[in-house]
């Protein structure tokens, strides 16, 4: 009779589990399997979406292994000299602008919204996240006539200064959430010990607040590093290229490469997904600041 | 004592001044979101478009044609006007609600799924959930291409397996009715969404602390129980951010109606936001671009005000 449950119950659990396992393996086969595509194209001779072969009838696999693709975008050169390594370089030191930006202008609001109290605070805060529910795309022509009207448009300015404020709406509340977790009794404590405010900020605050200031990054990375729509409209002149803008070229011409499409593509993804894992704990912390508390 | 005297000086200095700490994001604010903002009311009621770029020296001019400068409409509301009387319009705004409903909920409700499943007691969740952040992590302008390829009626490989398992190809993409290239670019978004959903409700899963199951057993709760009173309680506000965030972002998605249907055919899958891009991008009709993108702005400010309020985000902690 106990047996008979014992044996049940086991029957159930291998049950779920097989169950589970089933459901997980196929959503995460679903989630692989557009990019296995890319990797597939990329690394098959020719510039034909069908260059794959499939393996069980599903699995797209190259049909003959080769680099030619990653070769021909070294190779490869446009205009007066632009090449591969010239928009690798573009991307990372746009990127890296814009990170470093970003992060440098959320940090003191951050910190200003989460320690003080000071007339217009709200009206301020408020004001931060009108940019969530505004369409992007359209504030590209107003900032295109402004950089226009300055003469940086075809200069990295023109791309920087906009992503370092592209993703302000987001970071600024996971930085001031970063903030408010820390408690005020720490600041206290070092003020009787005679530390100044900018001493408590970098040597105390800013070490706790490490993960929501890998999350701010992660954000603004994103924002540059992927953006195609207003770097296609602020740097025309393929010198200044970013990695985006030379991808979108290989498919505007009368005849499509994909082949060399996915290996650049590919190119572009890996930092993006090496950077994900690194930081996968940090994705989403604060994001949904203040939900916890109601 | 004179090193111990300048630091509080430096100290009181900054002190008293909050508003030096918001000045640089302020000021980019400024001058790359509510100026465009302001710009784009500004241009709705203006004729401005390609051919008109320039104001006018005397704006309130009536609208000469040869002219390369822009002037304010004497009938000032007519942008809007023919946004609002435009035939195409009702359907658009019909596409943008049922787009934005159909993406969410299947997206919130997969991602709980998910975080459920990968939160209880299975072997090698690390490896899936890397396997499925991929989605998430990989340029969506790239995946949403290989979407459109594997869409194709003739070579796309959701065809081909179809008729493997002896059903007729469809038509995705080029379908006189709405419903396939729609539900195409329905599927190709709730694959781009769902990770991100997923790892949100994994992480409110973990924060819920393990001594509130502990106790909830000790009363005699179980399974159903125990989700109802304790971790549905506790991941509530979590699902109601998502829902409203995700309806923002949904609404604001330009991406996939755009690289995979343009969206056509017809306005089959054309939005709010493809249909402001277009009216900038392609027809260069920049005053109804900042027309629709007005109009949008007003339907999303409701949400928008109900995400603020109900996380408190602008309220501050002291």
């Amino acid at each position: 009779m106990k047996s008979r449950s014992v044996t049940a119950r086991t029957v159930r659990r291998v049950a779920s589990t097989i169950v589970k396992h089933a459901f997980l393996i196929l959503m995460a086969l679903i989630s692989v399997y557009p990019v296995l595509w890319v990797i597939a194209i990329a690394f098959s001779p020719g510039e034909s979406l069908s260059s794959p072969t499939l393996a069980f009838g599903i699995i797209p696999v190259p049909s003959t292994f080769t680099l030619v693709h990653f070769s021909s975008i070294l190779s490869l050169t446009v205009g007066n000299g632009s090449n591969f390594p010239l928009w690798v370089r573009n991307s990372a030191l746009i990127t890296v602008s814009s990170v470093l930006g970003s992060v440098a202008l959320t940090l003191p609001a951050g910190y200003a919204f989460s320690r003080r109290k000071f007339r217009g605070q709200q009206a301020s805060m408020f004001s931060f996240l009108l940019p969530t529910m505004f369409p992007g795309v359209v504030t590209i022509i107003p900032q295109f006539l402004l950089f226009s009207t300055l003469h940086l448009v075809n200069t990295f300015f023109a791309v920087i200064i906009p992503y370092m404020v592209g993703s302000l709406s987001l970071s600024i509340f996971i930085m001031k959430s970063a903030f408010d977790s820390i408690p005020r009794e720490i600041d206290e404590a070092a003020m009787i010990d005679g530390a100044g405010e900018l001493r408590i900020f970098t040597r105390m605050l800013l070490p706790l607040t490490l993960p929501s200031i890998a999350t701010v990054s992660l954000w603004a990375f994103m924002g540059s590093w992927l953006d195609w729509a207003l770097a296609h409209v602020m740097l025309q002149d393929n010198s200044l290229w970013t990695l985006p803008l030379a991808l979108y070229a290989f498919l505007q011409s009368n005849y499509s490469y994909y082949g060399s499409f996915s290996a650049m593509a590919l190119v572009m993804a890996v930092p993006v997904f090496i950077v994900f894992i690194v930081f996968q704990k940090y994705l989403v912390t604060g994001l949904t600041a203040g939900s916890v508390k109601g | 004592m004179s090193q111990r005297g300048k630091r509080r000086s430096v100290f009181g200095r900054i002190r008293g001044s909050p508003y030096l700490f918001i000045l640089p994001a302020l000021v980019g604010l400024v001058f790359m979101v509510l100026y465009p903002f302001a710009f784009n009311i500004f241009i709705t009621f203006t004729n401005m478009n390609i051919y008109h770029v320039r104001p006018c020296a005397d704006i309130f001019a009536q609208a000469t044609t040869g002219n390369s400068c822009y002037t304010i409409n004497t009938d000032l509301f007519k942008n809007f006007v023919f946004v609002l009387t435009d035939p195409a319009f009702v359907q658009i705004m019909e596409n943008s609600v049922i787009w934005t409903f159909s993406n969410v909920i299947p997206t919130v409700g997969l991602g709980l799924v998910l975080a459920f499943v990968l939160n209880s007691k299975v072997r090698g969740k690390t490896i899936y959930r890397l396997f499925m952040i991929v989605p998430w992590a990989m340029p969506s302008f790239i995946t949403l291409l290989v979407w459109k390829g594997m869409y194709n009626y003739q070579y796309g490989i959701i065809n081909a397996l179809l008729s493997e398992i002896h059903i007729p190809s469809i038509n995705w993409l080029e379908s006189s009715n709405c419903f396939n290239p729609f539900l195409a670019i329905v599927i190709a978004n709730i694959w781009l969404g769902y990770p991100f959903m997923m790892i949100i409700f994994s992480g409110a899963l973990q924060s819920i602390p393990q001594e509130l199951y502990e106790a909830a057993s000790i009363d005699g709760a179980t399974g159903i129980t125990q989700m109802r009173h304790v971790t549905i309680p506790l991941i509530r506000p979590t699902i109601i951010v998502a829902l409203l965030l995700g309806s923002i972002w949904t609404f604001n998605n330009f991406n996939s109606a755009y690289l995979i249907t343009g969206g056509g055919p017809g306005i089959c899958t054309t939005i709010f936001i493809t249909q402001a891009y277009n009216q900038a991008f392609s027809y260069f009709s920049f005053a109804i671009a900042g027309t629709y993108a007005v109009i949008a702005f007003i339907i999303l400010f409701v949400p928008g005000i109900f995400w603020t309020r109900y996380t408190g985000l602008t309220r501050s902690a002291a």
